[in-house]
């Protein structure tokens, strides 16, 4: 079987980010693979570890710097790698198609896809994908078993989880609780590099316009008043009480 | 002087770490701050060897980074090497001491001089991490002075019996395999000296209680005593006599890894250092705003960047077959200079949570102390760094 793994590059979790007019100014960050992601890779090898005869794919849409990420797959120990090459952002929408035709086009069996991205926080790539394909999906993914032609998944649901069996072919999206990824050994590390990794343009897909404009981009912070009543208990909620009103909290 | 060097050499001079080095550097470093540098705190109150970590470095390839291929190592050369045992060192001492003494010294010996039985039992299992190598040359007694070793190895029908007490031996009573120097010969001083590969569980060989040390608690040290311990013929290593020349040969890797592992304790102490300055206030401003600590925090960049810098130079002259006495010397004589000074600042920096347990500064500060010990005393660099000095006058 065909197995597809969808891999973004994100700031590493610890990576100290600054916010400019122009907008997010990435200079001097060190980038790593989604940790989402690498879930997906490693549930991969593990299929193919259970004696499931598995070619394993690392897919990338994004900029050249992705090229990192889709080595750590490969390393990790992803066959080969197709990267749609582009330094243009695309909502998840748009990507979602995009990757769709390169999905369809290498006819996966399976589509591995991270949960939730962790730079932008969308959880919509991997539904969009499946959608875009016309798969079935599990999101939010704990468990995963494969049988000749279907997929046994257990997923979070709102309150609980549900186990359901989904045909292939089938997107599967993962999270926390999968599995636990491998770290790469150094062996994989250096053959990383002779694995073939394939190059696409917008153009080879047939090109994409975004549905979404970035007119400004921010980063979340909590800004906090820092404002401490002391005092005699009864008085400091009597303030407390009037400060919220004064500032229409309550 | 050895800049000569350079001219020999038709590369132009090249700084930058080769691409898939600088994958591994960022994986192990990953690998390094998740899963070894939580234990370090732990590991350093309540001493005990971590199996489970070494049991996953073994994994990734990190406990034979040298070895080659076809014995199961990464095959790979001392430049890697030292890279990647600063990233261990970083997260904690004591895992790149054992690591640096597994991978530096038995199968480093046993590749260059073992003989094809003799690799083909020890390598796999030593570069695999399923075994770990120890190295036996100290004695209560001597130590950089290793002639005068008392240890004894009686030749007898089919091998030999050895006798003696070895100290200081980092992994023992942990590691299954021993690399022993004892004389054959007590009349023929450095000739008389032979190295023996002995697995632990052999008869006639006892550990001792584990060693209460400054620092680097989890890389257990122990004495190994010989009493009337047999081991047969194929046990030795090399040729009879040869064992003070292999002790030796193997010293110059054994020094460039404690610089490397010197540099990865200062690089932590320093970033630690580095952290609290910046959050730390003091009359209205961070701490790291007053030239005593801008100052401070210069000097030991400075000083780690030129100790990683004599460091890497030394392994790369070895990968290009230099002999690099004077170079390995120089790098682990200034690392570990480097690393008391590195670690006593940022303690300083700290203040009284520097001194408190509550921070990895103490120990840092601690673990730190040795290197300018062990592999040669900083006196011992000295002399053999004044040596090389004086013969390019050829006396």
């Amino acid at each position: 079987m065909k197995i597809i793994c969808i891999i973004k590059q994100v700031p590493d979790a610890e990576a100290r980010i600054r916010s400019t007019a122009a907008g997010i100014d990435l200079e001097g960050v060190t980038f790593v693979i989604d940790g989402m992601d690498e879930y997906g890779v490693e549930q991969a090898l593990r299929i193919r570890e259970s004696g499931v005869e598995a070619e394993i794919i690392a897919v990338a849409l994004g900029p050249k710097r992705y090229e990192e990420a889709i080595r750590t797959a490969l390393a990790m120990g992803a066959d080969r790698a197709i990267h749609l090459e582009t330094e243009e952002a695309f909502d998840p929408i748009t990507q979602a198609k995009l990757l769709a035709k390169v999905v369809g086009e290498e006819a996966a069996d399976l589509l591995l896809v991270g949960g939730k991205e962790a730079d932008w926080d969308s959880a919509a790539l991997g539904a969009a994908t499946a959608e875009a394909l016309g798969w079935p999906h599990s999101d939010w993914t704990t468990e995963l078993e494969l049988t000749a032609n279907s997929a046994k998944v257990t997923h979070d649901a709102d309150e609980g989880s549900e186990v359901l069996t989904l045909p292939l072919p089938a997107v599967i999206t993962t999270q926390q609780g999968l599995n636990e990824p491998r770290y790469p050994t150094l062996p994989n590390i250096m053959k990383a590099k002779r694995k073939e990794l394939k190059k696409l343009s917008l153009d080879d897909v047939g090109g994409a316009v975004s549905k979404i404009v970035i007119l400004k981009q921010e980063i979340q912070t909590r800004e906090r008043l820092n404002k401490i009543i002391e005092g005699d208990p009864m008085e400091a909620a009597q303030q407390l009480v009037k400060l919220l009103q004064q500032d229409k909290v309550i | 002087m050895v800049n000569e060097i350079a001219i020999l050499d038709t590369k132009q001079m090249n700084f930058a770490l080769p691409e898939d080095l600088l994958m591994m550097q960022r994986s192990v470093r990953e690998f390094a701050k998740r899963e070894i540098e939580p234990l370090a705190a732990e590991l350093d109150k309540r001493p005990q060897f971590p199996w489970q970590t070494l049991s996953m470095m073994g994994e990734m390839g990190l406990l034979g980074i040298m070895t080659p291929e076809r014995y199961g190592g990464a095959g790979l050369d001392t430049l890697s090497y030292v890279v990647l045992l600063e990233e261990i060192a970083a997260a904690d001492a004591a895992h790149s001491t054992i690591m640096g003494v597994t991978s530096g010294l038995p199968q480093d010996i046993l590749l260059n001089h073992g003989s094809a039985a003799q690799k083909e039992r020890y390598l796999p299992k030593l570069a695999s991490g399923e075994w770990i190598g120890s190295f036996c040359l100290s004695e209560p007694h001597c130590g950089s002075d290793a002639v005068a070793m008392k240890a004894r190895a009686l030749k007898v029908d089919g091998g030999y019996k050895l006798s003696g007490t070895k100290a200081w031996i980092t992994s023992g009573g942990e590691a299954q395999v021993y690399l022993v120097m004892a004389k054959t010969d007590p009349t023929a001083g450095a000739r008389g000296v032979s190295c023996f590969v002995i697995e632990k569980g052999t008869p006639g060989m006892y550990f001792g209680k584990p060693e209460e040390k400054l620092g680097q608690h989890a890389a257990i040290t122990t004495t190994v005593s010989f009493d009337d311990c047999f081991v047969g013929d194929d046990a030795l290593v090399g040729s009879l006599g040869q064992g003070f020349v292999i002790a030796m040969s193997s010293l110059d890797s054994g020094r460039i890894g404690i610089g490397a592992q010197a540099v990865g304790i200062s690089r932590a102490a320093f970033e630690l250092a580095r952290l609290y300055a910046a959050e730390r206030q003091a009359f209205g401003k961070s701490i790291r705003e007053f030239q005593g600590v801008s100052f401070k925090l210069a000097d030991m960049a400075t000083r780690i960047e030129a100790a990683r810098l004599l460091t890497y130079r030394a392994a790369w002259l070895k990968d290009r077959g230099y002999r690099v006495t004077q170079e390995a010397a120089m790098a682990k004589l200034f690392a570990s200079e480097t690393s008391a000074f590195v670690t006593h600042q940022a303690l300083q920096i700290l203040g009284g949570y520097g001194y408190s347990k509550d921070y990895p500064a103490e120990r840092y500060f601690r673990d730190a102390r040795v290197t300018e010990i062990y592999e040669g005393t900083s006196e011992i660099q000295r002399m053999v760094i004044a040596r090389q000095v004086y013969r390019d006058l050829g006396n």
